[in-house]
């Protein structure tokens, strides 16, 4: 499983409007972080020389996991991707 | 759009679609939401379907109807460290003959199915329609409002079987705002294509015989462990993790399941196959102390959704329970229409029947279950002592050997300590 092929594996049907919006200051700020490892769709990356968050909602599974492990709150927005969207598993 | 229901059930899983189906059976004018294109579009599973009591009673030929995979008939166990690893399975007769004890099973197929059983029934399935936000009217529960599909739907009574993160919960001020990372685990799993016949012959099946196995000692010392499983045509292989530990250990779900792949009495077994997909999702491991409120002014909680899911270590329970609380939450919408009681007190009868069948009585039993698995001892030392026991065990190179009690004691203190094999034992007999 690499996860670099992630959209090999898995459907997905791209949302253009991300279902999770992040406060990225607060991130920043964060003594944790445990999203960017947490995260099975690595969704989160953290830069440690530009000290910066990058969030891609692309390839999320939905699975929830940034939702708990985030004790910060840095969520501006969570919820599932609009009906129709996001991931679409076939067989799992 | 703007339509009017009876009852809007959230979530077309195993809880939502048993619970639009006892409703539609009972004549209810029902909508079943569901923010997949079709249902099971967006589960995630890792498990066996074992016996169904309600549905078994709405579909007394449910067995032959469902669309399942496997019926199991040998379970293992696997302690792992490093490249050794030691299994015991059981493989009993019993399993062999209906009623058979577990299936393995794909959810985009039998959800669908039991969504199509309510629809059948008269249920209204709403697909590509994920609620935002709860509707009211003069302070009550009067319907839900859709992203997706766009519009509002309307009922006076709201059935969330909306999975485990419930934001229909959440926004009825029936569960906590944060979750606590110690009461879930996610999980990951690879589905892996391989033909019928080479899964037949390498795991000593016949028929329609299936083999399911887990896994301690391979999550690198995070608390968790792995599964396996055999589908007709595929295997499912995964990993789980608690959050608690997984957030804190630097370690990410992907590599842990490549090493896991890797390692090689795993890769084995699943040698010759092709990874066909990758999917994850959250599993409420806090058991009965994680159960939110279930009822509300206007609003039942059901399954995943109301953390119905039984996670004591050697078995994992999740669609029984799930399928039972929506059985149950539409027999207490059923009464409450008859009442014309929608309140709190009206829909209290969910309560009672939960109360009195084997999801609660069974949850409450495994009570102290979730706290004797954050033992992290389980998850690295006791793996490694088992193996280290058994590998021993088995040398022979020609000097005296050491009885067997010698040998584990030895193992023992080595890998675990004697006083907390002790004291993990006293834990472990009082919490199961």
């Amino acid at each position: 499983m690499n996860i670099d092929e992630i959209f090999d594996n898995t459907s997905f049907t791209i949302d253009r409007e991300a279902h999770i919006v992040l406060n990225y200051e607060i991130c920043t700020g964060c003594d944790n972080r445990g999203c960017v490892n947490s995260c099975p769709a690595r969704c989160y990356t953290w830069s440690q020389e530009e000290q910066k968050m990058t969030f891609v909602h692309d390839g999320c599974l939905e699975c929830g996991t940034c939702y708990v492990v985030c004790h910060k709150n840095a969520f501006t927005r969570w919820r599932y991707p609009r009906g129709g969207f996001g991931v679409a598993y076939r067989m799992t | 759009m703007s339509k009017n229901y009876q009852a809007i059930v959230i979530g077309a899983g195993p809880a939502g679609s048993s619970a639009a189906l006892t409703m539609a059976r009972a004549g209810l004018d029902v909508a079943l939401v569901e923010r997949g294109s079709f249902p099971g579009e967006k589960n995630m599973f890792g498990g066996l379907l074992h016996r169904m009591p309600s549905l078994e009673k709405i579909f007394p030929d449910f067995w032959e109807r469902a669309p399942l995979e496997r019926h199991i008939i040998k379970k293992g166990v696997t302690f792992m460290t490093g490249d050794s690893s030691f299994s015991t399975t059981i493989e009993a007769g019993s399993f062999d003959k209906p009623p058979y004890n577990g299936y393995t099973v794909f959810r985009p197929r039998f959800d669908r199915w039991l969504a199509e059983e309510a629809v059948a029934a008269g249920a209204t399935l709403i697909t590509s329609s994920t609620v935002d936000q709860i509707v009211l009217k003069n302070g009550k529960i009067a319907g839900v409002t859709i992203l997706g599909r766009s519009g509002q739907l309307n009922a006076p009574v709201l059935v969330a079987a909306d999975g485990v993160l419930s934001f229909t919960a959440l926004k009825a001020g029936l569960r906590k705002p944060t979750f606590d990372p110690a009461q879930m685990a996610v999980g990951v799993k690879a589905l892996i294509d391989m033909p019928r016949e080479m899964i037949d012959e390498r795991f000593g099946l016949v028929r329609d015989q299936g083999f399911a196995n887990e896994f301690v000692g391979c999550t690198e010392g995070v608390r968790g462990g792995g599964c396996f499983y055999t589908n007709y045509d595929s295997l499912s292989l995964g990993l789980v993790f608690h959050l608690a530990s997984l957030r804190t250990s630097g370690k990410t779900p992907y590599d842990l399941l490549n090493a896991f792949m890797e390692q090689p009495q795993v890769a084995k077994m699943i040698s010759g196959g092709r990874l066909l997909e990758y999917s994850a999702h959250l599993i409420p491991e806090g058991g009965y102390d994680m159960i939110p409120e279930l009822v509300g002014d206007g609003i039942i909680v059901a399954g995943d959704a109301a953390a119905f899911c039984n996670a004591t270590g050697l078995n994992l329970e999740g669609i029984n329970l799930a399928s039972h609380s929506g059985v149950v939450a539409g027999e207490a919408v059923i009464a409450a229409h008859r009442a014309g009681d929608f309140s709190k007190q009206g829909l209290t009868a969910y309560k009672k029947l939960l109360d009195e069948s084997f999801v609660i009585k069974d949850l409450k039993q495994a009570r102290n279950a979730p706290h004797m698995l954050h033992n992290n001892r389980i998850y690295h030392e006791y793996p490694e002592m088992m193996c280290n026991f058994m590998e021993n065990i088995y040398k022979i190179e020609g000097i005296p050997k050491q009885n067997v009690t010698k040998l584990f004691l030895k193992s023992a203190r080595e890998k675990v300590g004697l006083g907390n094999l002790l004291a993990d034992g006293f834990s472990a007999w009082r919490s199961l």
